[in-house]
């Protein structure tokens, strides 16, 4: 059992939804309700009981930023007033480039945010254009420059690649104008189609890069970080010496972590559950719109399952003991995975194809 | 009241679909025998898939009485006989049994392949031949073109043949006459040694088997002492009776010249072979009826459960089928791709596709079947004569002196406009010419001598598709003939693929490898490396393709920490596992295995 428990607030709110995304949120949400959101999630924060010291604390979203400063300030404020913060805790605040003033920046460092992740995703504004985002490279520069200028001292960019249309001279010069703004951490997401976005309803239109080029891409990307002197420290992240995202690696070290807000998911206390992602249902009832109670306790063989399928996501990888070392040494021999001292891990070829690799450990 | 002079034994024959079996039912319906709310379709099928093929795979056999216009009431005996090419030896049983038979011949078809396989076989069991021209309900019906067919192609007077409509019920007396006017009353003295032929049989997990018999001499009772002639095996009657539409009638005794069921404790079908002569042990009869044939099985396939772990279901499953089919024949057969399954052998195709059907819809399996075998003679260069149905078994290719594979004579009617094409087809099969005659201004018969293996490997569908449906087909196996042939190996990583080996022809070997490792690399799914999928013959590698390493399967993103898609597709990977067949470090689900097994090449 973790010592420690990490918070996750979910924030689903955006001012239009983005092309790719199949997360949960809602277009459009008044005052009124943002003001009733923040209530409900203060409940639901408290509602726990949680008394554990918190080392890391996340707003995710959805956009965040549109939730509004103060509010989001007011929230922080009830969090370290209720729960432990560790001294060096990591805050973070996802936050859209075309959301947030030089002002706002100042305001949201000084309540204590001291990690910002940027949804940079390319500096090709046509291209941005076509994800239905809706700020534009210079947004993202000007808003890195503000968060400097408010104090921020951990910056992350996100990426996105193998979008439609991108090319590889595209992604090579995205991967260098985010270099170009000097951030401590990148998160790079390979383009997943998922049913219900407005690409997968127009895919037949869409020119997606083949799967050649989409290697290609990939290979760009993590060699030109590389050679920055970012570490490729899980499947989708990059990160300077002493910026790997401690929030996100509590999810793949399996250590406890509540999450607050309609849609948002726990493991804590050894169960997994979720809140509904329905915003209403979540308003009517933060306390029971959730299926905590149908939860089970993870038994041993599924947390053997999740120890090697999560851990596995980074470069630290899993105790070697823990799978056959036959399957280890065909997979050694097939370039897939590393002996690491005691560990293995899986090589960047083995990310790429990290589902049927741990399948095979696991069946 | 048991007098020979008023009973009629007759069998109704028919090309598939010509209306035997909507036949049968009015005869019954007419005769009282059934309520005609009780004939919910075609009582004489009574299996599932017989009746949504719309054929009939086992014979069965009913009992009735008609009330005739000379104020006489006869007992008449109705032998239903299985309707398709692989069922030839128990159509001829019981047409034996019988002293006539119905010839139906569709009015809107005319004489098909089967009407005409049917007929001979009745004339060479002296049958009497009543036709009968069906469907006149129909428009495009020409009664006149049918009767004219049957003249002329069968040769038997047709003129006056009962025009009826099975269907709506129409001028169904008309055959009831005819039977009792036409088929003769059975020969035979009740006070002969007994002498009575199997024609069918099924198990009963009460009775034991119920065996149907016609008693052809003397006569049977319960409490006697029967010997089975051919395989020895002897019982004592427990039980006799006629055959009712839904019953067993039971009786003390069955007479000469007349049709029934005994039962006697017996516990296995194989005791009871169809063509078998039933005499009495104290006192026995010269000699067995003639005709009597050990059935062998034509065709071979290797069925194997998709689930490796259904084995024990399968074997389960094969038994109970086996109670009521003795020419179903199974032994285990271990694959190194596939596992555990069965080697089986069936009569036909059609016999092999019935069974695998009912395997998988009334016992629920999902099945791997083998490419179907047929029985290859191999005279090796030390003068030993061997008989492969296993490409497992082949033997290596330099101590082969003399190959050779069964042959067929194939008899196939098709629409004229079609002839060009069915010529050319069944040039591509390898098919001999031996004759061709019009029946009519509109059809023609085609004769071809053909490798059997030919014959199974999907032709019946593909002719059927070349003609629109319209073609039909007979065959009859006519021995062997040296051919070159080759056993042709699948490699996949160098592996040999066991369960994918196959005996071919040697001018076809170079095609059918393309196109089986071309189908291989489009249903087996990416590993993670590279594999290769190789076609050889002795060691030789003839045609090759490359499954590509799979490249990218990856969920970049679980945010939030919601990590219940990874966990949907470890499930979904856990599924597909136990369908999955491994070998080396390869995996090929059963699904690549099916399709590459599927033979629809030729479309």
């Amino acid at each position: 059992m973790s010592t420690t428990t990490s918070l996750y607030f979910h924030f689903p709110f955006c001012t239009r939804k983005c092309n790719y995304c199949a997360f949960y949120s809602v277009p459009w949400a008044s005052e009124a309700q943002k003001d009733a959101y923040l209530d409900a999630l203060k409940t639901q924060a408290l509602s726990f009981g949680e008394t554990r010291p918190v080392p890391s604390v996340y707003f995710g979203g959805g956009t965040p930023t549109n939730f509004g400063v103060s509010r989001l300030t007011d929230l922080l404020c009830f969090v370290r007033e209720h729960f432990s913060l560790t001294p060096d805790v990591e805050i973070t605040l996802e936050a859209n480039p075309a959301d947030v003033s030089p002002a706002d920046l100042q305001t949201l460092r000084n309540a204590g945010f001291n990690r910002l992740s940027i949804g940079m995703q390319s500096s090709d504004d046509a291209l941005l254009k076509s994800l239905g985002r809706r700020h534009t490279f210079a947004d993202t520069r000007a808003t890195v420059e503000a968060a400097r200028e408010a104090g921020f001292q951990n910056l992350s960019l996100d990426l996105l690649f193998a979008l439609p249309g991108q090319t590889l001279p595209g992604l090579e010069t995205s991967v260098r104008d985010a270099l170009s703004l000097c951030p401590e951490h990148i998160s790079a997401y390979s383009l997943q189609l998922e049913e219900g976005t407005a690409f997968y309803q127009t895919r037949e239109t869409l020119s997606f890069p083949t799967e050649d080029e989409e290697e290609a891409q990939y290979d760009a990307l993590c060699s030109l970080l590389a050679n920055a002197g970012y570490r490729h420290y899980e499947i989708s992240s990059f990160a300077k010496e002493g910026f790997r995202s401690r929030h996100n690696l509590r999810y793949w070290d399996r250590g406890d972590y509540l999450g607050i807000g309609a849609a948002a998911h726990s493991f804590w206390n050894g169960k997994r559950f979720s809140n509904v992602p329905d915003l209403k249902a979540y308003l009517a009832s933060p306390l029971t719109a959730n299926d905590y109670k149908k939860a089970e306790r993870i038994d041993e063989t599924e947390a053997w399952e999740e120890t090697v399928m999560l851990g596995l996501r980074t470069d630290e990888g899993i105790p070697a003991s823990l799978v056959s070392s036959e399957h280890i040494s065909r997979l050694v021999s097939l370039g897939l995975l590393a002996q690491k001292g005691d560990h293995v891990a899986l090589t960047e070829r083995g990310w790429r194809v990290s589902n049927a690799v741990i399948g095979q450990l696991l069946l | 009241m048991y007098d020979i002079k008023k009973i009629r034994n007759f069998s109704i024959i028919a090309h598939i679909d010509h209306g035997k079996s909507t036949l049968a039912d009015r005869l019954l319906e007419y005769t009282g025998a059934v309520a005609s709310r009780d004939v919910e379709e075609q009582l004489l099928d009574n299996m599932e898939l017989e009746r949504e093929r719309g054929i009939t795979i086992k014979a069965r056999a009913v009992r009735f009485a008609y009330k005739a216009d000379d104020g006489e009431t006869y007992e008449l005996n109705l032998i239903d006989t299985p309707g398709h090419v692989d069922f030839g030896y128990e159509v001829s049983r019981s047409l034996t049994a019988c002293e006539g038979a119905v010839l139906i011949v569709d009015a809107t078809q005319g004489v098909q392949a089967q009407t005409l396989a049917n007929a001979y076989m009745a004339v060479d069991n002296d049958l009497e031949i009543l036709p009968v021209i069906n469907k006149i309900d129909l428009p495009s019906a020409d009664t006149e073109m049918a009767k004219h067919e049957i003249e002329d192609i069968i040769g038997i007077p047709a003129m006056d043949a009962p025009c009826i409509s099975a269907k709506m019920g129409i001028n169904i007396k008309d055959v009831l006459e005819r039977i009792v006017t036409d088929v003769p009353a059975p020969k035979g003295d009740p006070e002969k040694p007994l002498q009575a032929l199997i024609f069918d049989s099924y198990y009963d997990s009460y009775k034991g088997v119920v065996v149907y018999i016609r008693v052809m001499e003397g006569k049977l009772s319960v409490g006697d002492t029967v010997r089975m002639m051919h395989t020895g095996a002897e019982f004592e009657v427990v039980e006799a009776g006629t055959l009712n539409a839904f019953s067993l009638d039971k009786r003390e005794t069955l007479y000469a010249g007349e049709v029934g069921y005994f039962t006697a404790s017996i516990k296995s079908i194989g005791d009871t072979t169809v063509g078998d002569t039933v005499t009495l042990r104290d006192a026995p009869c010269a000699e067995p009826l003639p005709g009597f044939k050990k059935v062998q099985p034509m065709v071979f396939s290797g069925i194997y459960p998709a689930d490796g772990s259904k084995y024990g279901d399968l074997k389960e499953a094969l038994e109970k089928l086996q109670l009521n089919d003795a020419s179903l024949v199974f032994e285990p057969e271990t694959s190194v791709a596939l596992g555990f399954g069965f080697r089986c052998g069936f009569l036909g195709l059609l016999h092999m596709e019935i069974i695998d059907e009912r395997l998988e819809r009334e016992f629920n399996l999902d099945l791997i079947t083998t490419a179907p075998s047929v029985i290859y003679e191999l005279v090796l260069n030390d003068g030993t004569v061997l008989h492969v149905d296993n490409p497992s078994n082949y033997p290596d290719p330099t101590l082969i002196k003399e190959a050779r594979q069964p042959m067929v004579k194939a008899s196939v009617i098709t629409p004229t406009e079609y002839v060009g094409p069915v010529m050319q087809f069944c040039l591509d099969r390898r098919g001999i010419y031996l004759d061709m005659k019009y029946l009519d201004t509109t059809r023609a018969e085609l004769l071809y001598e053909m490798p059997l293996n030919e014959i199974v490997y999907d032709f019946f569908d593909t002719l059927k598709s070349k003609t629109k449906g319209y073609a039909s087909l007979d065959y009859e196996p006519i021995g062997y003939r040296k051919s070159d042939l080759v056993k042709l190996d699948i490699l996949l990583n160098g592996e040999m693929i066991d369960a994918l080996s196959f005996i071919v022809f040697s001018d076809r070997a170079y095609a059918r490898a393309r196109k089986i490792v071309e189908k291989l690399r489009d249903n087996i799914p990416r590993q993670l490396f590279e594999l290769p999928v190789q076609a050889a013959i002795g060691g030789k590698v003839i045609a090759r393709e490359t499954v590509k390493a799979m490249r990218k399967d990856v969920l970049a993103k679980c945010y939030g920490g919601d990590i219940t898609r990874k966990k949907k597709l470890l499930e979904k990977q856990k599924e597909g596992k136990k369908r999955m067949r491994s070998f080396g470090s390869v995996q090929v689900p059963s699904e690549a295995f099916m399709a590459v097994l599927k033979m629809d090449d030729d479309q």
